[in-house]
C-alpha cells in the first residue's frame, strides 16, 4: 500500500475519534479523496478500526453510492425516479448503453464516463434529468442526451465559467457559498460557477448551444483536489449516490 | 445580515434578542428574494442571485435593497422564482437578461413589470401575488411558510420570523405535558407508516435505559417525492426545533439526522444550521438555561432506498448494512444500540414547534377526524402545475389535482394518480372526490405514504407501472428474506413478459398469490408493501392487463410492440422525413400521395412518429 | 409464567424464550432453516411462520424470533401461516431446483413441487441462510466471510473474492450448511474450503505426520491465548499422542511412571 493511503486512512479514524459505528461516514470520505474506495485503504481501515475486513466488504457492495473500482473522466448519473422515467429516461438510458458502451455502474471502454442510473433526485420538474459531473441538465430527449454527451467526450470545455464572463476571483459573498462557521476555508476550491441560465427548450425541439445548467453552490464535482480539512461532527456536501444494476455482485469484486 | 453570534442563556434573552432584531428590520424594507433551492439552481438562479447582488453592491445615494437567498417555493417547474418586497410580487421563469428590468422597475421603483408576471394561462390575467396564483392560494402552508421567505442559511432570519419560540415555550413546560399536548393534537407520522406521534413519544419516554437517541428521517426515497429536500434546504432550523422540544420531552440527549446523499444542499444547509445553533445555545448544554442536554449530528446515506425503514437506518448508523430487523420489540424501546429511539420523519419534526406554539386545538382543527393538520404533497407528473403543495387533510383530489395542479396538461385525460410511491397504489378517476386522509387511501388499496402524487394520464400504461415499481424495489430490496428478494423477481418475471405481449392466461392470479406470500411473509414493510402498486392497478384497471394477455394489445399504446404505428392520411403532406428516417425503410409513398407504413417490415421504433412535423403519424 | 397455546394445546413458557423453542420443548414441530441453536435467530428464511391471534386480527410471525412476554394464542396449522410458509417453500424450490435436502424439507411440509420459474441465480443451492457467515462471526471470531451485494446479487463471499487471510480452515461454514453448498477438501498439509477458495495450511505432527490444526487456527490460538502458548506450540510441536509417547519416555528415563492422565506421578 502506499505510503500516502495509510496516513489518508489514519486522518479519517481520527477525524471521527475512531468510532466505528462511523464507519459508513469514513467510507464516504475515503472515497470522496479518491474517487472510489481502493481495496489497501479498506484493508488499512478493517486494522485501525478492528472491525473485520469483511464486514467493510459486505458494507461497500450493499450501498449503491461505494465503488471499488475507478471511475471514468466524467461521471453522468441519470435519474430513474417515477416521472423522469414516465417522461422517457428509460429510452435515453438504452440509448446511452448503446452510444457509448456503457453498462448500468460501469465505467466505459474509453474511460470516458461512469454512468449510474440513479434514483429519484427531487428535481421531478425537470424530468428527465441527466447529472453530468454535478450539472443538472433537465428535459432532455434521447437525441439531446447523446448530443450532450457526444459534445463533452469530444474535448468540450469541462463544465466552468461561461466564455462571455470571466470567472470571479475570489468565493462569492453570498453566505449561502461560504463554508459553515468554524470551518476552515477549503483551499484552492473552485469557485461554484455559472454557465448559461435558460431554462430548456421543449422536449423535441433541437436545441442550438445546448443550454447548460447550473452547478449547485454545495459543488458536486468529482475530487482532483487536495485533501480538505472539515470541522468534525458536521458533514460536508457528499457526493451522489449511484445505483447499482442486480447483476453486480455475482462475481466481481 | 447576521449580527455578532451571542449565546442566549435564557429565553428572555432570546426575546429580546428577537425584539431588537425586529425593532431594527423595516417591515416595508426593498428586498428581492432568490430561490437557491435545487430545482431552481438547476435551472440558473445562482446566476440571477450574482446579478442582482451585483446591482445592489452599486447601489449608490444611500438607498439600499436587500438581497436574500432564499428556499425552495414549491413551484420548481416555474423557477427560476423571484419575490420582490414589500408587495410579494412574484416572477417566476426569471433569466439572467431579465434582471436589469425587474431591479430597476420593481427592486428600486416599485413598478411592476407587468410582461414578467405569472399567467395561469395565455389568456389568463397576471397575477402579482402568490395569492392570486391557483397553486398557491389554495394551500394552507403551515411547515411550509418560511419556504421562500428566509434565509435558510442565516439563523436571524428564522429568529426574526419567531422561530424558537416553541422551544423556548416548551422549556417552561412538563414533558409529560408536552407529550399530552402532541398526543392531543392528533399528529401522525408524516414519513409514511401515519403512526401516532404521541403515543411514540410516550413510550420512548416510559421505556429504561440511556442515553436515548431522537433520530430524523431525511432518507426521502420515494421516487416523484421531494417535500423533505424541500423543507430541509429551505427551513432547516424547522427540523431542528422539533427535534430539540422532542429531546426535552423523551429525555434524549444525542440526536441524528440521516439525510440521503442525493441531497447535498440539504446536508449542507442542515450542517449550518446545527453549527448556528450550537453557536448560540440552542444546542449543546444546558439549553436557553434550560439544564436539558441534547446535540445533533447528521449522517449521510450511501445510497439505499431500503435505509428509510426505521431499523435499516439505525443499522446504517451503526455502521452495518441497511439490513431491517423485526420490530416485535419496537425500536422505541431497543433501537439504536439497543436503546430507547423516537424515529420520526423530518416533516413530521416540523410540525412539533408550531403545534407547541399555537395549541393542540388550533392543530387538531385542520384536517379530518383521524388525519389532522396540514400535509405536504409532491404533485407532479402529468399536471399542469407540479410542484409542492401544502394542504389540510382532507381536501379531495379532484381539487388538488385540478384546481392546485390545474389539470392535465396538453389537454389530455386523467387516468390514474399514484400516492405513496412503491408502497402506495394507483386510484383512478372514480375516487378522485375522495379526501386525502390516511385512512381513507389505505381503504382504496393505496396508501398516504410520505406525500407523493403522482398524475397519470391516458397514454400511461398503468401495467408498465406496476412494472416499474417492482423493478424498482427489486434494486432496492436488501435480499435478506425469501419472500421479497425471490417474489419480486418473480413478479416482476411475470409483468415484463405481460408488456412484452408473452403474457399467459393464469398471470393475473399468479400475481395475486405471489403478492399475499409478499404481504403475509417479508420481514419488513418494503416487502409487505411491495406488492401494492401490481393489486391497486389489478383490482382498478384489470381490462389493460387483460388486453395485454389475451389481445397483445396495450391500450395506452406504451408497450412496445402492443400497438402498431399507422401514417393518418388526412393530416399527411407527404414531406417524406418519416420514410427517409426510417431505418428498414418500411415507409412508402410519392410526392402529394399521403405515405403508409408497412406493418411487416415495421420494426417499432418510433422514429417517424418523433420526426413527423405535423404528427400526423399515430399510435394505434 | 405465561402461557403459549399452539394450535389449542396449553404450554409452558418463560419470559424472554421464543415461540420455537417452546414448541420445540413441547414436540410441535415448526419448519426451519437458517435456526441454528448456538446462534443468534436470523429470520431470514421465513420458513418458521405462525400466526398470533390478536382478538380480531392475526398477526403472522417469525417464530425463532418472536420473544414470549405474556400469554399468547399462536395457530402453527392454521391456513394462514401454513399457506405462507408453504409459498416461502415454493420460492425456495425455484431458487434451488436441484436441492435434495430443500426438497426433503419441502416434503415434510407438504410441498413436492414449485408453481415458478428459476429466475434468480444461487451459488451451487445457497439459500442465504446466512449460517455460515454468523457462525464464522458470532462462534469463531474469524469472520473471514459476509454477506455481500443486495437483493437478487446477495451472495456469501470472502472480501474481494480472494482467499480469506482470516479463515481459520475449521470447516464451521461447512459443518452448519443445511443445503451442502460449502465443501471441505483435504488435501496434503492443505484444507481446501470450497467455494470460499480458501487454502489453509495444516500443521502436522513433527512426529508422525499426522494433521493437527491449520494454520489460521493456531494463529488464532496464538493471538489469543499469548506468548505462552506460542512458547509450548514451539517446543512441542506434536499432536497428542506423540506428545504422550515422548512424556512417558522422559519419565521411564528418569524414574517416574506416567499415569493414565499423561500427567507425571510419583513411583511408589
Amino acid at each position: 500500500m502506499v505510503e500516502g493511503e495509510a496516513a489518508a486512512v489514519a486522518a479519517v479514524v481520527d477525524r471521527y475519534g475512531g468510532d466505528a459505528d462511523m464507519l459508513i461516514p469514513m467510507m464516504q470520505d475515503l472515497q470522496e479523496e479518491y474517487g472510489y474506495l481502493p481495496p489497501p485503504a479498506l484493508r488499512e481501515l478493517s486494522r485501525r478500526l478492528g472491525v473485520p475486513l469483511s464486514r467493510i466488504y459486505g458494507v461497500a457492495t450493499f450501498y449503491a453510492s461505494f465503488r471499488l473500482m475507478p471511475r471514468g473522466e466524467h461521471t453522468v448519473q441519470l435519474c430513474m425516479g417515477t416521472v423522469c422515467y414516465i417522461k422517457g429516461a428509460g429510452r435515453i438510458s438504452e440509448a446511452l448503453q448503446k452510444e457509448f458502451s456503457l453498462v448500468p455502474g460501469g465505467t466505459s471502454p474509453d474511460g470516458k464516463f461512469t454512468f449510474a442510473p440513479v434514483n429519484c433526485l427531487g428535481a421531478c420538474a425537470l424530468a428527465p434529468v441527466l447529472v453530468v459531473d454535478g450539472e443538472y441538465h433537465g428535459g432532455l430527449t434521447v437525441e439531446s442526451a447523446v448530443g450532450l454527451l457526444r459534445r463533452i467526450a469530444g474535448g468540450a470545455p469541462a463544465p466552468g465559467p461561461s466564455p462571455q464572463r470571466p470567472a470571479p476571483a475570489a468565493p462569492p459573498v453570498c453566505a449561502c457559498a461560504a463554508p459553515p462557521p468554524g470551518a476552515p476555508a477549503p483551499p484552492a476550491a473552485p469557485p461554484p460557477s455559472a454557465a448559461g441560465g435558460s431554462p430548456p427548450p421543449p422536449a423535441g425541439a433541437p436545441g442550438p448551444g445546448e443550454p447548460r445548467e447550473e452547478e449547485l453552490a454545495a459543488g458536486r464535482r468529482e475530487p482532483r483536489l487536495p485533501r480538505r480539512p472539515r470541522a468534525p461532527g458536521g458533514a460536508p456536501p457528499g457526493k451522489t449516490g449511484g445505483r447499482k444494476p442486480g447483476r453486480r455482485g455475482g462475481g466481481k469484486p | 445580515m447576521t449580527l455578532a453570534a451571542v449565546r442566549w442563556g435564557s429565553a428572555q434573552e432570546l426575546e429580546e434578542y428577537r425584539r431588537n432584531l425586529r425593532a431594527r428590520r423595516d417591515p416595508r424594507a426593498r428586498r428581492v428574494r432568490v430561490c437557491i433551492g435545487t430545482g431552481c439552481a438547476a435551472k440558473g438562479s445562482l446566476r440571477v442571485l450574482e446579478r442582482f447582488r451585483a446591482a445592489a453592491a452599486e447601489l449608490e445615494g444611500g438607498s439600499v435593497v436587500g438581497v436574500r437567498c432564499t428556499g425552495c417555493h414549491g413551484f420548481c417547474e416555474r423557477g427560476p422564482i423571484v419575490v420582490v418586497d414589500p408587495g410579494n410580487i412574484f416572477y417566476p421563469g426569471v433569466k439572467e437578461e431579465d434582471v436589469p428590468e425587474i431591479w430597476r422597475e420593481t427592486a428600486v421603483g416599485g413598478r411592476v413589470v407587468e410582461r414578467l408576471l405569472y399567467r395561469d394561462g395565455k389568456e389568463a390575467p397576471p397575477a402579482r401575488t402568490p395569492e392570486e396564483i391557483p397553486f398557491y392560494r389554495h394551500q394552507n402552508r403551515v411547515v411550509l411558510s418560511l419556504n421562500g421567505v428566509i434565509d435558510p442559511t442565516d439563523i436571524d432570519d428564522y429568529i426574526a420570523e419567531g422561530g424558537y419560540a416553541g422551544l423556548a415555550k416548551a422549556l417552561t413546560m412538563e414533558p409529560d405535558r408536552i407529550i399530552e399536548e402532541i398526543t392531543r393534537s392528533g399528529l401522525r407520522g408524516r414519513g409514511g407508516g401515519g403512526f401516532p406521534t404521541g403515543r411514540k413519544w410516550r413510550s420512548a419516554r416510559d421505556a429504561p435505559g440511556e442515553p436515548k437517541y431522537t433520530i430524523a428521517n431525511g432518507d426521502e426515497g420515494d421516487p416523484g417525492a421531494f417535500m423533505d429536500r424541500s423543507l430541509m434546504e429551505g427551513t432547516p432550523h424547522a427540523v431542528l426545533e422539533g427535534m430539540i422540544i422532542g429531546s426535552y420531552a423523551i429525555g434524549s440527549t444525542h440526536g441524528y439526522i440521516y439525510v440521503r446523499n442525493e441531497y447535498p444542499l440539504a446536508v449542507k444547509h442542515l450542517s449550518m444550521a446545527i453549527a448556528q445553533a450550537r453557536e448560540r445555545g440552542l444546542l449543546g448544554e444546558n439549553i436557553l438555561g434550560s439544564g436539558h442536554r441534547f446535540d445533533i449530528r447528521i449522517n449521510r446515506g450511501a445510497g439505499a432506498f431500503v435505509c428509510g425503514e426505521s431499523t435499516a437506518l439505525m443499522a446504517s448508523l451503526e455502521g452495518k448494512v441497511g439490513e431491517p430487523r423485526a420490530k416485535y420489540i419496537h425500536t422505541v424501546e431497543s433501537g439504536l444500540h439497543g436503546k430507547p429511539s423516537c424515529l420520526n420523519n423530518v416533516e413530521t419534526w416540523a410540525n412539533v414547534p408550531a403545534i407547541i406554539l399555537r395549541g393542540a386545538d388550533w392543530f387538531a382543527s385542520l384536517g379530518t377526524a383521524r388525519s389532522k393538520g396540514t400535509k405536504i404533497f409532491s404533485l407532479v407528473g402529468k399536471v399542469r402545475n407540479t410542484g409542492l403543495v401544502e394542504v389540510p387533510m382532507g381536501m379531495s383530489l379532484r381539487r388538488i389535482i385540478f384546481e392546485l395542479g390545474g389539470g392535465i396538461r396538453d389537454g389530455k385525460a386523467f387516468k390514474a394518480v399514484q400516492t405513496g410511491g412503491p408502497s402506495g397504489g394507483c386510484i383512478p378517476a372514480e375516487h378522485l372526490d375522495e379526501p386525502v386522509d390516511f385512512d381513507r387511501l389505505t381503504e382504496l388499496g393505496s396508501m398516504m405514504g410520505s406525500g407523493g402524487m403522482i398524475v397519470m394520464d391516458e397514454d400511461t400504461c398503468l401495467v408498465n407501472v406496476a412494472k416499474y415499481f417492482l423493478g424498482f424495489l427489486k434494486e432496492e430490496s436488501c435480499g435478506k428474506c425469501t419472500p421479497c428478494r425471490e417474489g419480486i423477481a418473480q413478479m416482476l418475471e411475470i409483468l415484463t413478459r405481460i408488456t412484452k405481449g408473452e403474457g399467459r392466461e393464469g398471470d393475473v392470479e399468479r400475481l395475486e398469490e405471489l403478492g399475499a406470500i409478499l404481504s403475509d411473509a417479508s420481514l419488513c414493510a418494503l416487502g409487505t408493501s411491495a406488492a401494492n402498486p401490481v393489486r391497486s392497478t389489478i383490482r382498478y384497471f384489470r381490462a389493460e392487463y387483460d388486453a395485454h394477455i389475451r389481445q397483445r394489445r396495450c391500450p395506452a399504446k406504451e408497450c412496445k410492440g402492443l400497438f402498431r404505428y399507422a401514417i393518418d392520411p388526412q393530416a399527411c403532406k407527404a414531406c417524406g422525413i418519416c420514410k427517409k428516417r426510417c431505418p428498414v425503410s418500411a415507409i412508402s409513398g410519392e410526392r402529394k400521395v399521403p405515405h403508409v407504413i408497412d406493418p411487416e417490415k415495421c420494426t417499432l421504433c418510433g422514429a417517424c412518429y418523433e420526426a413527423c412535423p405535423l404528427d400526423a403519424v399515430r399510435k394505434v | 409464567m405465561p402461557t403459549v397455546t399452539l394450535d389449542g394445546r396449553p404450554c409452558e413458557a418463560r419470559v424472554g424464550e421464543t415461540i420455537l423453542e417452546v414448541a420445540r420443548r413441547n414436540g410441535v414441530w415448526i419448519p426451519t432453516l437458517c435456526h441454528h441453536p448456538a446462534l443468534e435467530p436470523y429470520a431470514s428464511c421465513r420458513l418458521c411462520l405462525v400466526e398470533i391471534d390478536r382478538g380480531g386480527w392475526g398477526q403472522v410471525v417469525t417464530s425463532c424470533n418472536y420473544p414470549v412476554r405474556r400469554d399468547l394464542t399462536v395457530g402453527v396449522e392454521a391456513e394462514r401461516p401454513r399457506r405462507a410458509r408453504q409459498g416461502v417453500m415454493r420460492l425456495l424450490l425455484a431458487r434451488c431446483p436441484e436441492s435434495a435436502e430443500l426438497r426433503q424439507l419441502a416434503g415434510r411440509m407438504g410441498v413436492d413441487s414449485t408453481p415458478y420459474p428459476k429466475v434468480t441465480e444461487a451459488q451451487r443451492n445457497c439459500v442465504l441462510c446466512g449460517l455460515c457467515v454468523r457462525v464464522c462471526a458470532e462462534r469463531i471470531g474469524a469472520s473471514a466471510i459476509a454477506l455481500a451485494g443486495r437483493g437478487v446479487a446477495r451472495a456469501v463471499a470472502t472480501p474481494f473474492r480472494l482467499p480469506s487471510e482470516d479463515c481459520l480452515g475449521c470447516g464451521a461454514c461447512a459443518a452448519v450448511c443445511p443445503v451442502g453448498t460449502i465443501v471441505v477438501r483435504e488435501h496434503p498439509g492443505e484444507v481446501e474450503i470450497s467455494p470460499f477458495k480458501s487454502r489453509v495450511k495444516v500443521r502436522t505432527c513433527a512426529r508422525c505426520g499426522a494433521p493437527r490444526a491449520g494454520e489460521g487456527a493456531i494463529r488464532a490460538l496464538i493471538r489469543r491465548g499469548g506468548v505462552v502458548i506460542e512458547e509450548i506450540l514451539a517446543r512441542e510441536d506434536l499432536c497428542p499422542r506423540c506428545r504422550r509417547t515422548r512424556l512417558a519416555l522422559d519419565l521411564a528415563s528418569s524414574g517416574t511412571r506416567a499415569r493414565a492422565d499423561g500427567e507425571g506421578g510419583e513411583v511408589p
